[in-house]
């Protein structure tokens, strides 16, 4: 028998905010990209090292796969950013968000021995800002701040109601 | 055991018997993070206002602002080159893009014209020119993107149209062709302006206007050197379900698709890199020589490529004669097909001084060496012309421990060109071509210039084969 929720209110909050913060974060990648008249991975996917390098070199010289691999990163960072500012289906969402950072951080992952051209802004070795951020929506996933404040309280105070559900 | 369940259970929201209600709570709760959105909204827009604030004062001429009159402009070639010029242009104020054509409708077309929406522009799309200068009345000005041997019957089916043109360098892969723009523009009075764009850059105009003209900090220039060294690269390729019908390509004078996506390297279509690429920096060799070249011996070969799908030159070395103004002159230009190193840059060596600019300031901030023998540049730096010297290091902090033997001359002063262009590089080129439309400018390179330029370089080819030197005679370069 299931009890009245209790969620920690201080942690909780805190959580939120770094669920809005990321999502900010996605929400101007995404945004930033789609407003730039041609924006393309191209010149990241080239540069990509590490045990999947061929792989996304050779995504880079396939216009077809390139143009949907744009476009799917363009509105998947917009959506993934909009839905955790939100709260909106929150764990969907720090899913894919999670796939998205992982796709980036094994492009360019800074291992031993791997140097960069493009000078990145701080010192990283093996852990990078992608993997906090990773780990930061790994967070967000397991705790459902949405369900503290979001609109999946809204969602899922409208969805519970339902008889098939209350009788779980 | 139920204070175990309850914690398991604490992050899911509880059912119990009776369906819970809605609350107040949870509504306040659930939007509370919404206010987040707003202030998103809120600095984006912020943030957008203040990025188009900065385009518009950087596009400006200072009439830019209101009452602007509107130029209709259609992009004829929507592949590599036309993207880049499509990406300037959306950047200058008064445009208005009627029409894209571009035979690659599955693809080149439907980007460009996608793109094209996403910026409040509402462009038809074409696949044939023809149709496009026949229904599109209200054209003001055509901007050719298309392979070099396309240029010819292009621009002057647009310039018969009564369209005035911007068309890319090289203005044609032949001299024909490239005459017969320069007779179709002054048959019909309108602009033809070829993409040279150095032209109209304003680091080359401060070089060319500034320090060589009113400073002649060089003194009498007396060879140039320049280079383009490129980095070899996999043939482009195209998905094969984005394939153009071979009927078309037929029809626009292409084999197959490899030889559509690769026309630069290939016999009646481009003029391999010393055409792409030398063009822009022999063009500047002409400028700023004040003179076309007398003479050009080159040597050139397939040194990397498979000969199968490449058929010009991928390293050429060319040696040029000038008759200039103020006397004789060599030129050495070289591209070559290895690595990227030392990229690209055009350098003069005057009596006085040496000059050594690229289009890339990232590259080559735009040196300046003075020669200890020559007269001081006080006055040149109190008038902003030239950046003031670097302090030349000690020579015990260079760490080489080298010593300069006593008969080498003295290191020269190391200055700099302290202009720079913060816009994409054809950007100045084609404001200046559309200032020209509304009557406030003049082309910085008209056909003729273009024509001189094509002479010059397509003679190099040319010279490659007959392993001579060849001599142009000054009526070559007139049409």
């Amino acid at each position: 028998m299931m009890q009245a929720t209790t969620f920690e209110r201080a942690p909780m909050i805190a959580i939120t905010a770094l669920r809005v913060l990321v999502g900010w974060h996605f929400l101007y990648e995404g945004l930033a990209k789609l407003t730039a008249p041609s924006w393309t991975a191209a010149g990241y996917l080239k540069q990509a090292k590490g045990p999947l390098a061929e792989s996304f070199r050779w995504l880079a010289t396939r216009p077809d796969m390139l143009a949907t691999a744009d476009l799917m990163t363009m509105w998947g960072l917009t959506i993934v950013g909009a839905c955790l500012i939100l709260g909106l289906f929150t764990r969907l969402a720090s899913l894919a968000g999670i796939g998205f950072i992982l796709l980036f951080y094994l492009a360019a992952p800074p291992l031993i021995g791997y140097f960069y051209a493009i000078p990145s802004e701080g010192s990283y070795l093996i852990v990078n800002k992608n993997l906090v951020e990773a780990a930061a929506l790994v967070v967000i996933l397991l705790t459902g701040s949405g369900r503290f404040a979001g609109l999946d309280r809204i969602v899922h105070g409208l969805i519970s109601r339902r008889p098939r559900l209350a009788a779980a | 055991m139920a204070d175990e369940d309850d914690k398991r259970n604490s992050r899911v929201p509880a059912v119990s018997g009776a369906p819970p209600k809605l609350g107040r709570r949870d509504l306040l709760m659930g939007l509370s993070t919404v206010p987040a959105l707003g202030l998103f909204g809120y600095a984006w827009n912020r943030q957008q206002q203040y990025r188009r604030g900065r385009e518009a004062a950087a596009a400006a001429t200072p009439a830019a602002a209101a009452g602007l009159q509107e130029i209709n402009v259609a992009l004829l070639g929507a592949g590599a080159q036309g993207q880049v010029l499509m990406e300037a242009m959306l950047r200058i104020p008064g445009l208005r893009f009627r029409a894209v054509c571009d035979i690659w409708t599955e693809y080149n077309l439907r980007r460009v014209v996608n793109t094209l929406k996403r910026f409040k522009q509402e462009p038809n799309g074409y696949a044939d020119y023809r149709e496009m200068l026949d229904k599109e009345k209200e054209l003001d000005a055509v901007i050719v993107a298309t392979p070099d041997f396309w240029h010819a019957r292009h621009a002057t089916d647009a310039l018969k149209a009564g369209k005035h043109v911007y068309c890319e360098k090289e203005m044609s892969n032949t001299l024909e062709g490239a005459r017969s723009m320069v007779l179709a523009q002054r048959e019909t009075g309108k602009l033809l302006q070829i993409g040279h764009q150095r032209r109209s850059n304003p680091r080359y105009i401060h070089c060319y206007q500034k320090l060589l003209g009113e400073a002649k900090l060089l003194g009498r220039i007396v060879t140039v050197n320049g280079q383009w060294n490129r980095a070899v690269a996999p043939d482009l390729g195209a998905p094969d379900r984005y394939a153009i019908p071979e009927a078309t390509l037929k029809q626009y004078g292409f084999k197959d698709m490899h030889q559509f996506r690769n026309w630069r390297w290939y016999k009646g279509l481009g003029g391999g890199p010393i055409v792409d690429l030398g063009s822009h920096q022999i063009d500047i060799y002409n400028w700023f020589l004040g003179a076309p070249p007398s003479g050009v011996m080159a040597s050139g070969g397939l040194l990397y490529y498979d000969p199968k799908t490449h058929e010009w030159h991928d390293t050429v070395m060319v040696m040029y004669d000038y008759d200039t103004p103020v006397g004789p002159a060599k030129a050495y230009y070289q591209t070559q097909t290895t690595n990227g190193s030392q990229g690209y840059y055009e350098s003069f060596m005057g009596d006085q001084g040496t000059l050594l600019i690229s289009e890339s300031e990232l590259n080559y901030a735009g040196q300046l060496y003075r020669d200890p023998n020559a007269p001081a540049w006080d006055e040149w730096i109190q008038k902003g012309y030239v950046s003031a010297p670097k302090e030349q290091e000690a020579k015990e902090q260079t760490g080489s421990g080298a010593i300069a033997d006593v008969r080498e001359s003295v290191a020269p002063d190391q200055h700099t060109v302290p202009v720079s262009l913060r816009d994409p590089y054809h950007q100045p080129h084609l404001q200046n071509f559309f200032d020209t439309i509304r009557g406030k400018a003049t082309l910085n390179c008209p056909a003729e210039i273009g024509y001189e330029s094509a002479v010059s370089v397509l003679k190099v080819n040319e010279a490659i084969e007959a392993k001579s030197r060849l001599s142009f005679k000054p009526e070559d370069f007139k049409v």
